[in-house]
């Protein structure tokens, strides 16, 4: 039986969701970011929260495909990040090639470092992995300074300015804003569609309990390493965004652990981790707020949003063990709960 | 009858903590074989061992006629080999119909996951009506259930329970028995049980092993156990 006729069988069974439920909420979702978007058409300042709230909804929501689904807890991702952007800087800078092209590249490098990074460090096991995640930044990081020819070392890269599509880069933020919506209407479909395939069923079982999984027939780690080269690619592809909108970066900002590692993995834990709309909504709640504060407090009370972000948290791990989408849905089912216990 | 399962002088452990020494055992087709012992004496490192969950350090497992020694834990389900771990680990997260599914993951299970799913269904009818609901929301009989209903998703020959009805009421861990027992004399499956309710697990079982600090202490009949007063007194604590 081939592969498609095997993928059909699993479908067949019926009561089990796929792709196909889940399109309809995805466009949906995306179809009101799209009227947002053309309602602030005129405001530059919102239309610049709105591109950075779109970019790190896609980076959210890739990292949630390893991260949530998966249940490994990566804090390195900003490594697939930064290897987007000097795939891009290097190709679009050295080679003329167009970053639309470059985007390709960058996500198969992306991938394929995931894999190889990953392999030895999938061994091991909650608080551990996060740990050598975090050390594994550190050290790419220090190589990424000592290769500067790729990197531009301390200085960083510079990209620049000739406005036009094919170099994507736009004298208007209403293009930036549709770019990045675009990049996470991407992620969004990629999400759904992993989480509804049987690869999405293993990350899950894999997340849930390993042995269980394996001896159901579940192969854990190449579970795992398919997990991660997927989240890894879509993130090196948000890199390539990052870069040609922001224009200058250096790699200490592009292997940042707190403003691009931890902050994918917060958004997601706040929107609902291993939901498909999750890191969505959590980044529709964080980034406007964080920049909106940065705005308001910034200059006199330095690192005021950085408190408030952290109390965001605490509030959640406290009151929204499964994140905003968790929240809702038990707001959702509590009318049919308590008409089930008066029956 | 020919032997489904031979374990020959199988030694494993956790890194290096040493359980099992020298364990030695046969387990004919079609038979339910039960593994008794005290806690701590090894039973479900014995299993998780034969399931290739843990690596043996020597010593040799044979499935079928096959060498399946050191084998991976996921190669197994597909050679007809399925494991039913201690309270079931199902995916809670899940619904009944999800897990299920996860249970027919090996290759040659795919092709047949419909009509499987169908057979299942019918053996276990309390699945069919909870087959949207999380499994972690199911009762711990029904847990346990779902967990044998996954195990045999992938039609093996062969299958390894571990302490199937720990955490259950009696009454409920009865109801589990039977359908372990049906399993085995209407389908013609391989068992091997470990149990502490050691009296109920030897009155299905056609044979035993006491495995007593790693080693197994004692084999035979389970008639021969449970007529044997001494033997229960030493190693069963009854």
């Amino acid at each position: 039986m081939s592969n498609r006729e095997q993928r059909l069988a699993w479908r067949k069974t019926g009561g089990v969701k796929t792709l196909r439920h889940e399109l309809p909420v995805t466009f949906g979702a995306l179809a009101a970011l799209g009227a947002l978007v053309a309602a602030m058409s005129g405001d530059s300042f919102t239309l610049n929260i709105l591109a950075s709230t779109f970019l790190f909804a896609g980076l959210a929501t890739a990292w949630n495909v390893i991260g949530g689904l998966g249940g490994q807890f990566s804090l390195g991702h900003s490594v697939f990040f930064a290897i987007g952007a000097f795939t891009v800087s290097n190709l679009y800078l050295g080679l003329q090639v167009s970053p639309w092209l470059a985007l390709l590249p960058a996500a198969l490098l992306s991938a394929v470092l995931g894999v190889l990074i990953s392999w030895p460090v999938f061994r091991l096991r909650g608080p551990f992995f996060a740990i050598a995640t975090m050390a594994m930044t550190e050290v790419l990081l220090s190589l990424s300074l000592y290769f500067d020819r790729f990197t531009g070392g301390s200085r960083g890269v510079s990209i620049p300015f000739r406005a036009g599509l094919q170099n994507m880069i736009f004298r208007d933020r209403l293009s930036y804003a549709l770019l990045m919506l675009g990049f996470l209407a991407v992620c969004l479909v990629v999400m759904a569609a992993v989480t509804r395939s049987r690869l999405g069923y293993s990350l899950q079982a894999v997340r849930d309990n390993e042995d269980a999984a394996a001896a159901a027939g579940i192969d854990v780690l190449r579970t795992k390493l398919a997990g991660m080269a997927i989240s890894a690619a879509l993130t090196g592809m948000g890199g390539v965004l990052y870069i040609m909108y922001v224009r200058v970066a250096d790699p200490p900002t592009l292997f940042s652990l707190f403003d691009i590692g931890v902050k994918m993995a917060l958004i997601a834990l706040i929107g609902g981790i291993g939901t498909i709309y999750g890191p969505m909504l959590g980044a529709l709640l964080i980034i406007p707020l964080e920049s909106w504060l940065r705005a308001e407090l910034g200059g006199s009370i330095p690192g005021a949003n950085l408190i408030v972000l952290g109390f965001i948290l605490m509030l959640t791990a406290l009151f929204l063990r499964r994140g905003i989408v968790g929240g809702l849905k038990r707001l959702w089912s509590r009318p049919g709960a308590a008409k089930g216990a008066g029956r | 009858m020919s032997d489904q399962l031979v374990v020959e002088d199988l030694s494993a452990g956790y890194n290096d903590m040493p359980v099992l020494h020298d364990v030695a055992f046969r387990v004919p087709k079609g038979a339910v074989t039960a593994i008794v012992g005290a806690n701590g004496a090894g039973k479900t490192t014995l299993l998780a061992t034969v399931a290739g969950l843990i690596k043996p350090s020597r010593g040799r497992v044979t499935f079928d006629g096959r060498d399946i020694t050191g084998a991976r834990a996921d190669a197994l389900p597909g050679l007809g080999l399925a494991l039913v771990p201690e309270g079931g680990r199902l995916f809670p997260f899940m619904t009944v119909q999800e897990n299920l599914q996860l249970g027919a993951y090996a290759p040659n299970a795919r092709p047949h996951l419909a009509a499987r799913m169908r057979e299942v269904m019918d053996a276990f009818p309390i699945l069919l009506e909870r087959r949207d609901q999380h499994a972690g929301k199911l009762s711990g009989g029904e847990r346990q259930m779902c967990a044998i209903a996954r195990a045999l998703m992938c039609r093996p020959a062969l299958l390894l329970l571990d302490e199937p009805s720990v955490g259950l009421s009696p009454l409920m861990a009865e109801r589990v028995l039977e359908i372990v027992t049906r399993l085995a004399r209407e389908e013609g499956l391989t068992v091997v049980i470990v149990e502490q309710r050691v009296t109920e697990v030897l009155e299905i079982a056609d044979e035993a092993h006491i495995l007593d600090h790693g080693r197994i202490a004692r084999s035979g009949t389970a008639a021969q156990f449970l007529a044997d007063r001494s033997i229960q007194e030493t190693y069963m604590g009854l």
